[in-house]
């Protein structure tokens, strides 16, 4: 691959645009890394490029796992404690074999008595129920696994 | 790790919270329970208030320990952890933030009889300035009110230039932050970075445990330390030891703090500021004092009267010195983060390894470049260098590149080994090659 400056602002902005916070790419003749920076500013993002040989394949994160062709794994963005229901006497928001559409609440994960409503990122089928109703999950613990419609 | 072992001997289990790239460190593998609390970036994570609380919440946690860097000066997160009912180990909300600002921090030390910089409040105009310059006495340094980065700085050694240099100064202020207002104070153009380390508990025992020289310095970043410091007597140590301990008595400040100072060619000190935590630098301070100083900020905060002797001055033990191992090249000091492929950190009689990585971990590049401390203690200054050689010799980290070069090149300088260093000597020798 060979970047100009043109080129290289051109890929900063498709990364930038796609929310993309750590991009790495390379051949026999090239090493390219971006890392989004921003640690404790509130200032906009931008990228740093850096020029050392690095192998690190960080994870981006986002709010949905791919695994094979069509699956999709919810994660939780919280710390908390992981409900099935709106409240204790409700029926759950989904069950194994739900379809969902994109935007519907699955699940409750609770933190210092605030209800943060987890939403489906896609529209699809709930395939599993990884977490158990009134246990605490951490950031990125797998909490359904979707099949994407 | 360093506070996980302070728990373990205090018999107190431990939650280490973790961002998601860092799920492999030392620190998770070794405390108690684990929870991931964000990604990489640290405001969604580290500086993540909510997700901190709640992971205190559903393990369970009596109290936080804040570490340095990060929140642990954080007076709003020191605050919601009180209204949590969480014991936030570190000093209270309010004596946090008034030691904590420079301007209150300089109010309380002008009050108690630390001495100041010499300066000036803003300059009214060139003929003020003038005035001024020569009443503060130089060499002086102009500053701009309005912003730093060195806009708006001029450092002035005779009187007749201080009207070119203020007007200089001024329009530059102006164009560069829409605000021309200027100051000025004494400029020290060899400074020594000296720093004095308090201990506080709850039930007024107050304790000053010398202090330590941290003038080896890259971008105000501490490189290496060591206590006592080369420049210091024992009657200066005894006489701003007493002068501290009233301040903070007084002013109701507890667990552990460290006061820091600049020193002059001509060996005068003057305060800068206070750090509101422990600091990296902190095991120096443990070899010659024989105090474990975490655990007793964990006892401190625990609301424990500490059972230290109240012997002033406090009998210190020897020379140790600190040298901050980092993960970058030492001749351009890129950061260098990559898989750790080997690791065998060395040993022996008074040599210390403080250390979060291990054989097979990636050093991510995300975070600070600091992955090791090496601290050695000796009867003597000399033995103390003598030992950090050998111990640095026997450091093996492959995989990445690491300062030690760095320390190696700075255990045979001149200035470093007659103790005549200042802040300016790593750009000195970096500039003259290693």
């Amino acid at each position: 691959m060979n970047l100009d400056l043109n080129d290289l602002r051109q890929l900063l902005r498709i990364l930038e645009k796609r929310n993309v916070s750590e991009f790495e790419f390379e051949d026999d003749k090239t090493r390219l890394r971006l890392v989004r920076g921003g640690v404790v500013s509130a200032a906009p993002a931008h990228f740093a490029v850096a020029a050392a040989p690095v192998a690190v394949a960080a994870a981006a994160a986002p709010a949905a796992l791919v695994d094979d062709a069509g699956t999709v794994y919810v994660t939780s963005p919280f710390v908390g404690t992981f409900y099935r229901s709106p409240s204790p006497d409700a029926p759950p928001f989904v069950e194994p074999g739900s379809s969902i559409r994109e935007g519907q609440a699955l699940c409750i994960v609770e933190a210092m008595k605030l209800m943060n409503e987890i939403e489906a990122d896609c529209a699809g089928t709930i395939v599993e129920i990884l977490a158990e109703n009134g246990k605490s999950v951490e950031f990125g613990q797998k909490l359904f696994k979707v099949r994407k419609a | 790790m360093r506070v996980i072992r302070a728990c373990r001997l205090l018999g107190i289990k431990s939650v280490a919270i973790h961002s998601d790239v860092d799920a492999g460190s030392l620190h998770v593998r070794f405390a108690d329970e684990a929870v991931c609390i964000g990604p990489a970036d640290a405001s969604k994570s580290y500086l993540n208030i909510p997700q901190i609380i709640a992971a205190a919440e559903i393990t369970g946690a009596d109290a936080i320990h804040p570490g340095y860097g990060f929140l642990s000066e954080n007076a709003k997160f020191a605050e919601v952890c009180k209204k949590c009912r969480l014991s936030f180990i570190g000093p209270t909300p309010d004596a946090m933030r008034l030691w904590g600002d420079k301007v209150s921090s300089r109010a309380v030390a002008k009050t108690y009889g630390l001495p100041l910089l010499p300066g000036t409040g803003v300059l009214a105009d060139a003929k003020d300035a003038v005035e001024q310059a020569t009443a503060v006495g130089f060499p002086v340094i102009l500053k701009a009110s309005g912003g730093g980065g060195g806009r708006g700085m001029r450092i002035v050694r005779q009187v007749e230039d201080v009207a070119r240099a203020y007007e200089a100064a001024s329009h530059e202020a102006m164009t560069g932050f829409k605000n021309p207002d200027v100051y000025l104070e004494r400029f020290i153009e060899e400074p020594k970075h000296i720093e004095f380390q308090v201990l506080a508990d709850q039930h007024g025992g107050v304790w000053t445990l010398g202090e330590r020289e941290c003038s080896l310095q890259r971008r105000h970043q501490k490189v290496m330390e060591e206590s006592p410091s080369p420049s210091i007597n024992e009657d200066q140590r005894a006489r701003l030891g007493e002068v501290i301990r009233r301040a903070v008595l007084e002013t109701g400040y507890t667990t552990l703090g460290t006061l820091e100072f600049l020193m002059d060619e001509h060996g005068n000190l003057y305060f800068m500021e206070m750090n509101t935590r422990v600091q990296v630098e902190h095991p120096v301070t443990e070899m010659v004092t024989g105090v474990d100083l975490v655990e007793q900020q964990i006892r401190a905060a625990a609301g424990e009267k500490l059972s230290l002797p109240d012997t002033r001055p406090w009998s210190f033990r020897g020379h140790a010195i600190e040298c901050r191992i980092n993960a970058e090249d030492p001749r351009s000091f890129a950061p260098w983060p990559g898989l750790i492929t080997e690791y065998h950190p060395p040993g022996g009689g008074g040599v210390r390894v403080d250390s979060g990585v291990y054989g097979g971990w990636r050093v991510p590049s995300c975070y600070d470049a600091l992955i090791a401390k090496v601290i050695t203690h000796g009867q003597t200054r000399a033995e103390a260098i003598a030992k950090m050689r050998c111990a640095l010799d026997e450091f093996i980290i492959g995989g990445i590149r690491t300062n030690i070069p760095l320390h190696q090149a700075l255990l045979r300088d001149p200035e470093v080994l007659s103790g005549r260093m200042s802040t300016r000597t790593i750009e000195r020798l970096v500039a003259k090659g290693f």
